[in-house]
């Protein structure tokens, strides 16, 4: 799993005027948290996540995985093996499109999440009366699953999936911590295959996630 | 745009060498007459809606063969390739236009599309084009336009043999016999069309187009009674025949899959005509029409063969009354009742029948109210059994400025009822992911079927929705100008704006366990079309014309204007991965629509029996499928690649009896595998007929 920052890509993109207002915001940010380390407020990206990825083919066709999730853990940006499933280690669960959090019917931490519509950079504070929700699985997730419905959406013409963007996963953590997640792609080496790959090659890649997560370790929920 | 410029520098440089002016139409067609406006004949020039006519001489010469061959060289039409070749004008797709035969509408859409390779255009006598709603007149499914294949319905006596063959082993032969006996005119027409298909990726198990085989066999008679009364008759079957091989790679495993799917259909068409007096005439239409399709596969292995039947029978009596009341001013009113009923085992078991039944009145006044100004208003009443009764009315005016220019305008309302599908339908795909969709008449049911069977995870919000449907309902404005400039250049200008709502889309309502998803049907979506479509045309020394058309078109879905300028509509720069805002100006509009499109022709004939045609197509870049997870077309790889294609023919009388035609399409070998799958690239052919 590697890890990389990613904020100097971002700021090529912006403009030299941007770049400064940036750098005097984030300067001030820093005064006022003095306290604060400086990791809280630097977003990580985490690459090709297997999350139970292909194994075999059903009997009615439909590739199929193993039905464990991936487990990770924010706090520590690393991943949680299975057998911890029971327990606050982990922060979010990946199984295919699904996303759970420790909590509800998935875990016996705190968490929770809501899905946030804006892009990962302007949401700097958890708006006040935002809702978070929890896992009550079958009947429903706090990360909505379906087409459309959360975080992707699936292309029925090319049968490619690709995370929709201006969305964000607002995140509490097993111990009742905030992050911000963000899914930047579904399939291995972080980039989709071209859309006239072959159904096994658009099976075998797919279930790996790439994606950013700012984690705010004081408890606020400003990042 | 290279391609636009050089279309105007050849109308300009056909104008500059007019020295020598001619003064007959380049639009030979505004001597024409046209039906399918008024639903009564008119001179297409007094026409206040955008109309055209393409006469059996301009189909000849293009070499076409089938409904779509013709119509893709018409401006503002695109002929789609999903379910068929299926016909786009003024941005609406085939689902909301209306195909009739002599007047009558033929049925048997897959997937809302009707198939226009399915009819033979050869021993017709010309083709109506109207744009823009006609509900006022035809009712449903005339929202984007309607398109009537006139048959030839004389008895002047001819025995004509032609038989064509080209690339790809395509053969076409045709019989076109008409007599008169006594006071009887008879017409008979037999076509025969295969071919053995194509594969544009060389080493694929499955050809892009399968080997069909295709025929039509059609008769009309018309004998007058005594002095008033006339009855006339429509007879034909088309039926069709296609190849299947389907290769599906599985885990490694290729499964290959052969059977057929094949088509029948049945017109029957018996009318009689009563001319009361000098003002007032009266006709009483039936029509029976069933088509029948089927697909038939065996797999070797575990999921068992497909077996797809579907059976729709469609019956009309309609009476309809013309009245001229003075000079100035005549109404047309009548009434009917359809009985349409569906037998298929995508919906039920075959023994169950789903029925449907319309009864509907319809009136239309036309009046001069000035010398130069025309006013036409009318009205249509639907009134459903299985869904809401509609409203559809229209007004149109025309102003003639002098005999060189006229000014149109026109609205109207159109709409297009639920079909079958979107009521009845119960599918349930096994091969890929088991995902079901269900029409809403069934959906409450099928989803308490495999709820009490446990099979269900989730239903979602969307569920508690599913209602009855309503109809799609369209408003269009249309607005233009028609002129003859000083230097001979017939212009037609057109506007048109046509805003939809209620649009019908499919949506989720339920998860099931093995996470195969329910779709059903919904009235959710808001769009649309407008732009402008400009055709111009010259005739040179009575022997050249050269034409040019011209198509710019913004579509959109309304919702998606409303919630970009809300700021909640995203895209990805897929380099960095950074989502930003979209922008309207990067929206762009609904997939498979062509911002740009244009044609020109040149047609030299020596009207001795010598002639050539030269037609030059461009269509701009349309969107496919999204790539960045917005759902929508923004970026420029989510386009296909705008291109030109050319034509061209060669025809030649050999004395009284024979004709020899030879052509080429594509004669730069355009193709794109991916996008233009129907296309197969440079295609040539040769014809022979001979008139006994």
């Amino acid at each position: 799993m590697k890890t990389k920052n990613k904020k100097q890509t971002k700021m090529r993109k912006l403009s030299m005027a941007t770049g400064m207002l940036m750098a005097v915001i984030f300067i001030v940010s820093c005064k006022k948290e003095k306290v604060a380390v400086v990791e809280t407020v630097t977003s990580k990206t985490v690459t090709s996540l297997p999350a139970d990825t292909i194994v075999g083919i059903a009997s009615n066709g439909q590739p199929v995985g193993t039905g464990k999730y991936s487990f990770f853990s924010i706090e520590t940006n690393s991943a949680v093996a299975s057998v911890d499933s029971n327990s606050k280690k982990w922060d979010i669960g990946l199984r295919g499109t699904t996303i759970i959090t420790n909590a509800g019917t998935s875990g016996p931490g705190s968490g929770g999440a809501f899905v946030y519509t804006g892009t990962f950079d302007e949401l700097k504070t958890i708006p006040a009366d935002s809702t978070f929700r929890t896992d009550n699985a079958p009947m429903s997730y706090a990360i909505p699953t379906g087409s459309n419905k959360g975080w992707y959406i699936l292309d029925f013409v090319t049968n490619l999936l690709s995370p929709i963007p201006g969305r964000v996963m607002v995140i509490r953590t097993a111990n009742g911590k905030y992050a911000k997640v963000e899914i930047l792609n579904y399939y291995k080496g972080g980039v989709n295959p071209a859309a006239n790959a072959t159904d096994a090659e658009k099976s075998s890649k797919q279930r790996f996630y790439t994606f950013r997560f700012t984690y705010q370790s004081n408890g606020t929920k400003t990042f | 745009m290279k391609y636009l410029v050089f279309l105007f520098c050849l109308l300009i440089s056909s104008s500059l060498a007019a020295q020598v002016n001619v003064d007959s139409s380049a639009f030979k067609q505004l001597d024409d007459v046209i039906v399918t406006a008024t639903r009564s004949p008119r001179l297409l020039a007094n026409v206040s809606i955008p109309a055209s006519v393409i006469s059996a001489k301009t189909i000849y010469q293009s070499g076409s063969l089938r409904l779509n061959d013709i119509l893709s060289e018409q401006s503002g039409i695109v002929i789609t390739d999903n379910f068929g070749k299926g016909i786009q004008m003024q941005g609406l797709s085939s689902d909301y236009t209306l195909i009739l035969l002599n007047g009558e509408p033929l049925i048997g859409r897959t997937g809302g599309v009707f198939d226009l390779s399915r009819i033979a255009i050869r021993g017709i006598k010309k083709i109506e084009i109207i744009k823009g709603p006609s509900s006022s007149l035809y009712g449903s499914e005339a929202m984007g336009g309607v398109i009537n294949i006139i048959t030839d319905q004389t008895g002047n006596r001819k025995t004509d043999l032609a038989l064509r063959y080209g690339t790809f082993n395509t053969v076409d032969a045709s019989i076109d016999v008409a007599r008169r006996i006594k006071k009887m005119d008879v017409q008979f027409f037999s076509n025969y069309n295969h071919s053995e298909g194509y594969s544009l990726k060389p080493n694929a198990l499955q050809k892009t187009v399968e080997p069909f085989w295709r025929s039509t066999q059609q008769i009309t008679l018309s004998q007058p009674l005594g002095s008033k009364w006339k009855f006339s008759l429509l007879a034909r079957h088309n039926n069709t025949f296609i190849n299947n091989t389907i290769a599906v790679t599985n885990g490694g495993n290729t499964i290959v899959s052969r059977g057929f799917e094949k088509s029948n259909e049945y017109n029957l068409n018996p009318s009689l005509h009563f001319k009361i007096n000098k003002k007032i005439s009266t006709s009483l239409r039936g029509y029976l029409t069933e088509f029948k399709a089927m697909q038939e596969l065996k797999i070797k292995d575990a999921f068992g063969s497909y077996d797809d039947q579907f059976s729709q029978k469609y019956r009309r009596i309609e009476n309809q009354t013309d009245w001229q009341i003075r000079d100035q001013s005549s109404l047309i009113f009548g009434a009917g009742y359809v009985s349409e009923s569906v037998e298929s085992n995508r919906y039920d078991d075959l023994s169950t029948k789903r029925k449907n039944a319309i009864a509907y009145l319809f009136f239309q006044h036309e009046e001069q109210l000035l010398e130069n100004l025309t006013f036409i208003g009318g009205m249509r009443y639907d009134d459903n059994q299985v869904y809401a009764s509609v409203v559809s009315p229209k007004a149109a005016f025309q102003y003639k400025i002098s005999d060189k220019v006229s000014f149109n305008l026109s609205y109207g309302k159109g709409f297009k009822a639920p079909d079958f599908r979107q009521l009845f339908l119960n599918f349930t795909n096994l091969a890929a992911g088991s995902y079901s969709v269900f029409g809403t008449d069934v959906a409450r049911d099928e989803i308490k079927k495999l709820s009490d069977a446990n099979l269900i995870d989730q239903t979602t919000a969307a569920f508690n929705n599913v209602s009855i449907l309503k109809p799609e309902i369209s408003g269009g404005l249309n607005a233009g100008i028609k002129m003859k400039t000083l230097n001979g250049i017939d212009v037609n200008i057109n506007f048109f704006r046509n805003d939809i709502s209620n649009m019908i889309v499919t949506d989720i309502i339920a998860y099931k366990k093995n996470a195969g998803q329910v779709f059903s049907y919904f009235n959710l979506k808001n769009a649309r079309t407008q732009g402008v479509e400009i055709e111009a045309g010259k005739k040179v020394l009575n022997t050249i014309s050269l034409k040019a058309g011209f198509q710019y078109l913004s579509t959109a879905d309304k919702d998606v204007l409303k919630a970009i300028k809300a700021g909640t509509v995203f895209e990805r720069n897929l380099a960095t991965g950074l989502a930003s805002r979209m922008t309207i100006s990067e929206y762009g509009g609904l997939p498979y629509r062509s911002k740009f499109s244009a044609n020109a022709k040149a047609t030299y004939d020596n009207n001795k029996g010598l002639f050539t045609t030269v037609r030059i197509f461009y269509r701009g870049r349309w969107g496919t499928n999204d790539i960045d997870g917005n759902g929508l077309i923004n970026r420029t790889d989510e386009y296909a690649k705008g291109n030109v294609q050319i034509n061209a023919s060669l025809g030649y009388k050999l004395g009284d009896r024979w004709d020899v035609m030879a052509g080429v399409d594509n004669i730069f070998d355009y193709k794109d595998i991916q996008n233009l799958p129907g296309n197969p690239g440079r295609v040539g052919y040769a014809t022979l007929q001979i008139h006994l």
